[in-house]
């Protein structure tokens, strides 16, 4: 009994401890100098994340940041190398998107690695998906959208950033939910899809909030709809898919990951050192300035997030991988 | 156009901090240029994290005169050592090798320059007073656009084959095959990727460029090594081009510089398209076309000039849309966004302090190309003093690093190194590697946009003919095949003769 008090309060003060600023700081059981995986190349979104997040974090760890970019197969370079060449002592991290880290593997058996090789540390934001037309477009709201399609199944063209990524089975979830058709042109990108929206090209694009917010605002794009839980602060116009009585909500995240089989202190700090910076008020203020919509979701809760958006995304392609492909 | 931000961009340049960058990333663009095996696109991305703690304007200063000072210094090393320094040079080998071979090194480099600082300049001037005209046009080009250019740029093809049209047929057509490796974008589905995940994303031009160019050079400079008596070292001529030579090649440099920018313009090309094309138009307005790759100095000065325009043409939409026009001005747009400043069509208005610096940048970067390029260019010609066989190991290493750098990528070594062996081959062969690169180059545009094409033209062809832009454009490419063909000469046949008898 006496033993188990002693020990219970052993626990409380390593935690006291660990969470104090200063020990941290000294000592990060991964070592001095972490090396962040990147599967895409300088200057993307996943970069842009890193140089956010990574200054921050190191002030709080006390350790150095590292980037490393392998692009190649949508991330699945990189995160290949993570899962199966990294060591896992907790010195080797990689930013990971989701959906694409699942549904590159659900859709290609070539791509070998998979989330349980991860140790899955913190989502960072969330971009929540958005349905945007040009200026002139004559769909005014998503009814419209919706009642073009209904009127010729199968011609009213959406663009996405590229088979496999979050919006294009966003448009297969959306049809999936109103019983509708739209023929999906992809892009290599999301920029380019909201280009060809812009332009007319494609009757519309969907997209990222983050990635055409500067567009909307200046009225080159309209959005009709957003595909988040609540309607957005920066667009608080734009009505949501749940309003619309579309029960989807989709996006695109990204967070940070490790090898499986860390040890469990390295987790534990990683994971206290994002939720010290999501506290952070500079932090928020500069992530709102970008247009990133913090979705800070830690440890268990990320792993947990990953495991359902495995299902899910797994669940899609069987229904679909048959009909792509014509 | 508010003229108070574009004075202020003016002043913001004039710094003392500003003007040292500038030079500085001049400079480092024209070194890494000259270098064969390190892009422009690379060295941005190598900048771009050390630039972070910069001021915005000042890193995208430093940024932008690296671009600069690349698109030039790539002809360096395409003129004296047959291998282009970056992919945008690979045109400028075709008649720039030639003259330094004929002992006219210096003036092919000197014609590069200022066919270079000319097509920089035009394009920045454009940039500076047409951006929001300009960068509206971009939204005009889709998928069936696109489309209509990659069959354009295809068409070079046929009239680059030097020698053998067959042989070169059958290096384009390889490069096209080559370039259907990797994901297909429609089906997600892989294609000739052996279940490598090195190849899902295709092969990347830029390391079958490096290659089928420079490893072939490095080789036979090795075979050659013990030959002694250089043509190249024995460098006479002066590298001021005449003004009477200038004046000469300034209708061919406007025009390339026009193609410049139109193709810097589109999402999708950019300088390693414009020069072909810039190329491929000097020569069809030329006299006397059979000069062509025996050392013709307006195959130099097209695609240089090209090149350099590409920079201003790029960035039009980049500043004006906050849609990249080009892989580099897309590193741009990263630096932008990491600084804090999200890209879209405010960047004029809310940005301008930042943007017109840039811009300013950009023309200044062109005046620091002339006065850094001049001195640099005259020490780089020492590079022909040195024994051919060191200058092969040198640029074998630099083909290495430069594969590797590029995706950080042993596999891409690997694959680097393969092509150069096949490249070997080609040479022995009298196959030109010319055609090949540009499949690897248009083959992917061409695909993407024609599934996109079909998609959105629910499968029917006439979409392309329902815009105008891509009929003008496939019909340009139609009459391009067949001034190819016999057809075409018995057409203009009874023309000629009636010409004779008048």
């Amino acid at each position: 009994m006496y033993a188990k008090a002693l020990c219970h309060w052993l626990t409380i003060t390593a935690v006291a401890i660990s969470l104090s600023p200063l020990a941290q700081a000294a000592d990060y059981v991964g070592g001095d100098e972490v090396t962040v995986l990147q599967g895409f190349k300088p200057g993307g979104g996943s970069d842009a994340l890193a140089q956010l997040v990574q200054p921050r974090l190191s002030e709080i760890l006390g350790v150095d940041f590292v980037n490393e970019y392998m692009p190649g197969a949508t991330g699945a370079v990189a995160w290949t190398r993570l899962a199966k060449q990294s060591p896992n002592d907790g010195s080797t991290i990689s930013i990971t998107n989701t959906p694409m880290l699942m549904t590159n593997y659900i859709m290609n058996d070539a791509i070998t690695y998979n989330t349980d090789e991860m140790t899955p540390i913190a989502n960072v934001v969330t971009d929540p998906g958005i349905v945007v037309v040009s200026a002139d477009s004559p769909y005014q709201t998503i009814e419209d959208l919706f009642a073009a399609a209904e009127q010729s199944p199968g011609t009213v063209t959406i663009g996405n950033s590229g088979v496999g990524g979050d919006d294009f089975f966003t448009t297969i979830l959306l049809e999936q939910a109103k019983g509708l058709s739209f023929k999906k042109v992809p892009f290599q990108g999301d920029g380019p899809s909201a280009t060809a929206a812009m332009g007319g090209k494609i009757d519309a694009s969907f997209n990222n909030v983050g990635n055409v917010y500067g567009q909307v605002e200046s009225g080159n794009l309209r959005a009709l709809a957003v595909f988040a839980e609540k309607r957005l602060t920066s667009l608080p116009d734009v009505p949501t898919m749940k309003e619309k009585g579309v029960d989807v909500v989709a996006g695109s995240s990204r967070g940070y990951s490790a090898p499986a089989g860390i040890p469990d202190e390295a987790r534990q700090q990683l994971i206290a050192a994002f939720q010290t910076l999501a506290k952070d008020p500079d932090f928020q203020a500069q992530a709102e300035k970008r247009a990133m919509n913090l979705d800070v979701v830690t440890g268990d809760d990320y792993r947990a997030m990953i495991d359902k958006m495995e299902s899910d995304y797994r669940e899609i392609w069987d229904s679909v991988k048959d009909q792509i492909g014509r | 156009m508010d003229s108070s931000l574009v004075m202020i961009g003016l002043a913001n340049v004039l710094s003392v901090n500003n003007i040292a960058c500038i030079l500085g990333g001049t400079l480092l663009g024209l070194f890494v240029g000259a270098m064969p095996g390190l892009s422009a696109t690379m060295a941005l991305a190598l900048l771009l994290p050390l630039t972070f703690s910069f001021d915005p304007a000042t890193g995208l200063s430093m940024l932008a005169s690296l671009y600069v000072g690349a698109s030039y210094g790539g002809s360096i090393a395409a003129i004296l050592l047959r291998t282009p320094g970056t992919p945008s040079a690979a045109a400028t080998v075709l008649d720039g090798f030639p003259l330094s071979q004929q002992g006219k090194a210096g003036q092919a480099l000197g014609i590069s320059l200022f066919a270079s600082f000319f097509g920089g300049l035009m394009s920045g001037i454009a940039l500076l007073t047409a951006a929001p005209l300009l960068g509206t046009l971009v939204l005009e080009f889709g998928p069936v656009e696109l489309f209509a250019i990659a069959v354009l740029g295809i068409t070079i093809i046929g009239s680059l084959a030097q020698g053998s049209v067959i042989s070169g047929l059958l290096s384009g057509g390889l490069g096209l095959l080559l370039s259907t490796v990797g994901m297909d974008l429609t089906t997600g589905t892989p294609r000739m990727t052996f279940d490598q995940i090195n190849l899902f994303g295709g092969i990347d031009f830029t390391v079958a460029l490096i290659g089928l160019f420079s490893v072939p050079q490095a080789l036979t400079l090795i075979e050659n090594s013990h030959q002694g008596g250089k043509v190249a070292s024995r460098i006479t001529d002066r590298l001021m081009p005449r003004l009477a030579t200038l004046k000469q090649l300034m209708p061919n440099i406007l025009r390339s510089s026009g193609i410049g920018i139109v193709v810097g313009l589109i999402p999708g090309t950019g300088g390693d398209t414009a020069s072909w094309f810039a190329y491929n138009e000097a020569k069809r307005f030329s006299k006397d076309k059979s000069r062509f790759g025996k050392g013709e100095i307006a195959g130099v000065a097209a695609p240089e000039a090209a090149n350099n325009a590409v920079v201003g043409g790029a960035l039009i939409p980049t500043i004006a849309l906050g849609i990249p026009g080009s892989s580099s001005t897309a590193i741009l747009l990263g630096a932008l966004m990491v600084q804090g400043i999200l890209p879209g069509p405010n960047l004029l208005t809310d940005y301008g302090d930042v943007t017109y610096t840039l811009i300013w940048a950009v023309i200044l970067a062109n005046v620091a190309l002339l006065v850094v390029g001049l001195a640099f260019t005259k020490m780089s010609v020492s590079v022909t003093k040195i024994p051919d066989g060191f200058i092969a190991c040198a640029i074998l290493t630099l083909c290495i690093i430069g594969a590797f750098a590029i995706n950080n990528s042993l596999f891409d070594v690997g694959l680097m190194l393969g092509f150069g062996l096949f490249g070997y081959w080609m040479s022995k062969a009298g196959v030109s590697p010319a055609p090949m690169v540009i499949g690897l180059i248009l083959g992917p545009v061409m695909e993407t946009s024609f599934q996109q094409s079909m998609l959105i033209g629910n499968d029917s062809f006439g979409v392309f003919l329902e815009s105008p832009i891509a009929t003008v454009l496939l019909l340009l490419a139609l009459l391009s095949i067949l001034q190819a063909t016999p057809f075409f000469r018995w057409l203009r046949m009874p023309f000629k003769r009636r010409l004779k008898q008048s």
